[in-house]
């Protein structure tokens, strides 16, 4: 622990955040602003047989109107990962149009852009806009849309399958050890579709400068340089060094804002041809409609045990839907980020997973906080927590026996899963004993006894979890479909004056960045906390980056910037010993000053960074300044892991669920500010437990969204939520300079199924195995009904 | 989505069928209709205004009534189309003389509705339908006993 690390520092962002000063791109004014509005599909899937445009094109205020009949439906947004057939086949890959062209294929699709001078204008006008459809037959549902005959989401192909794809050990091996093992437990069930609702919708402001020949997109997106690359090398083709994007203070991402969404590079497009910024910002209803949604998996899973407990095989067969085309990591999701996880804690010797991705007739589903690693969570512990009732074992034991046996990944080698990873370090029994200490795990058994006698219906549900982090090796996730590399850039700006100005390529939405960065500086440089800006979010700022998701941030984008700092000691150590008349290996760098050992002879870091710029005596051959970049590409993933575990009451008349404690006991690695990452715990475990009891995207029959506002999707509240006790162990990361793992997405992962195991529990006397996600009360009620008769 | 249910109707079968047939009648006795305009027989274009919960919407299109077996039965089909969403509907109506001077008509059929009109009034739909068929035909015994 240094003097800021490790120190739960308060967050400097959160003043402007709690005064309504942050900066939002909705908030953004540029002189002579558009506005436009979408004329969106009400079919899941239809002809587009005419759009007549005159009557909206006489509306007041109109500036233009385009659809994918103009030169704009000749482009569309990539897929940046890809995944080929089982057999070797290329995946398919169609065109995500930025407008329909002759079909829509989602309900939501746009089939029309209405620019005008206000909002209002736009709205009004895009009313006008006659759009003659057929509708034709959809299918939402990605096992039903493997069918037989299903309505097909693209015609030039024979099924709708976008790929197939398989990891793990041989299935026929998988497949015998099942039939010779002493108990299997299978389950089937759906992983559900959720939508993610960050706080603010998506929203973009796209500016084109004639004279400089220049574009400005404003957006709310998580990684801005990544946007710029797709949209200027891959949707649109134009110039990158003339794409400026910014991306200021965004409200919450989850995944949503990764991906590079047709209406950046539409009216990137559409700014160049009216000669004047536009403006369009997703309203709640838009954002139900078009943003990426997560999940929607149905799973087929086995799971084999010796007599002994130890899981001897595991088995699953998924679909899992794509949308209707292709989004940014749409096919790593449900692959490389979700069947390389199926060895979670536990030792299973035997591992094969089949996946089928379907197109649908729906939104595209992509990444969604954990992004495959909570899907593959769930999988594993309903399984062994459902395997150890069935055999009547205790749940926690079961795990402490299948546990892999610690290794730090320094002294002994990392962990070879059998599905691709290797794990960095682990410790994992301790994590599991100390959560299950905090929830007096022994003495709640006597008190679900005592409570049912009284007709109280208790439940505890246990999960444990690893996770794959700091998405990153760019050689690893190139040889994994990935179409760009995972590294990222830190550059370490000291100035004249010795304060200090960071720009990183990662992104801050919410997680702290510009706290926890700043901490990690100034310690290591041993100034103070305040002379450290931290600046993020814009293209011709920092030099590069790939943003954040996958609780990247830190591991990659922290040890970024501790390589520049790194670079910044070693060529003020120089100018530092030319000042004091002494040699670069006889001083010592502590508290912000360079001193000649064994003296009281010393530099500050100021005086240094000063003469660096006023080079009036300096040393011979060395370059002025103080200003390093660098670029950081790890040796692997990160792995942290922790145990959740949830108690909860069932209401035997209504069955309500009400969760009476949340208990965690992370392992993150190293930790930087233990406030903010409890604070990414919390909402992590929020969203995991949203996931477990309220959310879930229904489509119906005919493709129609039936939960798209908040009177039918339900998002927890604060009500719905207990205090949440976290606890934490340390197992270093042993390959990055911080020894962190990542935090962002490890309650979103853990907590699912520690909600489902826990009212499951409850239940299972009366002979409940599985509920449905979302176990609302309904479902539970259903389910404790059809148990009684 | 599936819309049933019946209303007594205190007039014989015939004076119901004869009403519920007219046009004129229609256009004064439908909640929110605006305009009726007979294209053909039996077969009409109608613009009504309609409010479900947050969604209020102006619907333009054609229904046509069918199968007609005199003083018993038909069938409505409608195909309405508006900003906020579209409904197709087939209506089975049902006339069952319970004395001489009372009628019950059973209505029964599916709608499948799109759009925003789906996404946020589904939840609703169900409770609108019953309101307005009940504005509906408190509105006819009106008509029938002027």
């Amino acid at each position: 622990m240094g003097k800021f690390i490790g120190k739960s520092i308060k967050r400097k962002e959160d003043v402007r955040f709690l005064t309504g000063k942050g900066k939002y791109t909705d908030d953004i004014k540029l002189p002579g602003m558009t506005h436009a509005a979408f004329v969106r599909s009400p079919y899941a899937h239809a002809k587009i047989n005419n759009i007549n445009t005159a009557e909206a094109l006489k509306a007041e205020g109109v500036v233009a109107i385009f659809t994918g009949q103009d030169e704009c439906g000749n482009y569309g947004v990539p897929c940046g990962w890809q995944v080929n057939f089982k057999n070797g086949e290329t995946m398919r890959e169609p065109q995500q149009p930025l407008l329909a062209k002759g079909v829509v294929r989602y309900l939501g699709e746009a089939v029309a852009i209405v620019i005008a001078e206000t909002l209002e204008q736009a709205r009004d006008a895009a009313e006008l806009v006659e759009v003659d459809y057929e509708e034709l037959p959809a299918v939402t549902n990605p096992k039903e849309a493997m069918k037989e005959g299903a309505p097909l989401v693209h015609d030039e192909w024979p099924d709708n399958a976008a790929f197939d794809w398989c990891i793990g050990n041989d299935r026929a091996e998988v497949e015998k050890a099942l039939e010779n093992a002493h108990h299997v437990t299978e389950l089937e069930y759906v992983n559900q579709r959720l939508a993610p609702n960050a706080i603010e919708p998506r929203s973009y402001i796209a500016d084109y400068n004639a004279a400089d020949d220049k574009w400005t997109l404003y957006t709310s997106t998580q990684n801005p340089h990544l946007i710029r690359l797709l949209l200027c090398a891959f949707a649109l083709g134009i110039p990158e060094h003339k794409v400026r994007v910014v991306s200021y203070d965004v409200g919450g991402g989850f995944g949503s804002k990764i991906f590079h969404y047709t209406q950046e590079a539409l009216l990137t497009w559409a700014t160049k041809q009216i000669g004047r910024p536009i403006k369009w910002t997703a309203d709640r209803s838009e954002a139900f409609l078009t943003d990426a949604h997560g999940r929607d998996h149905v799973v087929k899973a086995k799971m084999g045990f010796d007599k002994e407990g130890k899981i001897v095989a595991l088995l699953a067969d998924e679909y899992c839907a794509m949308g209707a085309y292709l989004s940014t990591f749409a096919p790593a999701i449900p692959t490389y980020l979700h069947g390389t996880l199926f060895q979670g804690l536990y030792t299973t010797p035997l591992i094969h997973l089949d996946v089928t991705a379907p197109f649908t007739h729906t939104v595209p589903v992509d990444a969604y906080r954990g992004a495959g690693r909570p899907e593959a969570t769930y999988l594993l512990e309903r399984l062994i927590e459902t395997g150890a009732k069935e055999m009547g074992m205790d749940p926690a034991e079961i795990r402490f026996k299948n546990f892999i046996p610690p290794f730090d990944g320094v002294n002994q080698p990392g962990y070879q899963t059998q599905v691709a990873l290797q794990y960095d370090s682990g410790n994992y029994a301790p994590v599991l004993k100390r959560a299950l200490e905090m929830a007096g795990y022994e003495d709640f058994r006597k008190e679900q006894e005592e409570a049912r006698k009284q007709g109280k219906l208790l439940g505890i549900g246990i999960s444990t979890y690893i996770e794959a982090c700091g998405i990153a090796p760019s050689a690893v996730v190139g040889a994994l479909g990935a179409r760009a590399g995972l590294y990222e850039a830190g550059e370490v700006r000291v100035q004249p004056t010795g304060k200090v100005s960071i720009y990183t390529g990662a992104h801050a939405h919410g997680q702290g960045h510009e706290t926890t960065f700043a901490q990690i500086v100034a310690d290591k440089l041993g100034i103070a906390l305040e002379d450290v800006e931290i600046i993020h979010g814009d293209s011709e700022r920092s030099a590069f980056g790939m943003g954040t998701y996958g609780s990247r941030s830190l591991a990659v984008g922290g040890s970024a910037i501790v390589k520049s700092i790194e670079k910044v000691l070693e060529k003020g150590a120089k100018i530092a010993a030319h000042k004091l008349e002494a040699a670069v290996e006889d001083l010592d760098y502590a508290d912000g000053k360079w001193t000649v050992k064994g003296t009281d002879k010393s530099v500050s870091f100021g005086d240094v960074a000063l003469t660096a710029y006023v080079p009036h005596d300096y040393p011979e051959g060395l370059e002025p300044g103080l200003d390093f970049s660098s670029f950081y590409d790890p040796a692997n993933f990160t792995y942290p892991f922790g145990a959740h575990i949830a108690i909860v009451e069932v209401c035997p008349d209504t069955g309500k669920v009400t969760l009476k404690r949340f208990i965690t006991c992370d392992d993150v690695g190293n930790v930087i500010n233990p406030m903010i990452v409890d604070g990414q715990v919390h909402g992590g475990v929020v969203q995991g437990i949203g996931q477990a009891l309220l959310e879930g995207v229904v489509y119906d029959e005919n493709g129609q969204m039936i939960s798209g506002s908040y009177m039918d999707y339900a998002m927890p509240r604060a009500d719905d939520v207990p205090m949440i006790e976290t606890d934490r162990t340390v197992t270093p990361c042993p390959h990055n300079p911080l020894g962190v793992k990542g935090a962002g997405e490890a309650g979103t992962i853990g907590s699912t199924p520690a909600v489902v195991n826990a009212v499951v529990d409850a239940l299972w006397h009366l002979g409940i195995r599985d509920i449905p996600m979302p176990l609302t009360p309904a479902r539970v009620w259903e389910a404790m009904n059809a148990a009684k008769a | 989505m599936k819309i049933t249910g019946e209303h007594l109707i205190e007039a014989p079968p015939e004076k119901v069928w004869q009403n519920i047939l007219d046009p004129r009648v229609l256009e004064k006795i439908t909640p929110g209709i605006k305009s009726l305009e007979e294209l053909a027989p039996d077969h009409y274009k109608a613009v009504s205004e309609i409010k479900m919960g947050p969604v209020k919407g102006q619907f333009e299109g054609e229904f046509t009534i069918k199968d007609k077996t005199e003083n018993k039965s038909c069938k409505i089909v409608l195909d309405q189309k508006s900003k906020i969403g579209n409904a197709l509907a087939e209506i089975n109506l049902e006339l069952i003389p319970v004395s001489d001077t009372q009628t019950k008509v059973h209505y029964t059929g599916d709608a499948r509705i799109s759009g925003m009109l789906a996404r946020m009034g589904q939840r609703l739909i169900g409770g609108v339908v019953k309101t307005l068929s009940k504005q509906f035909f408190e509105a006819l015994q009106k008509e029938i006993e002027q």
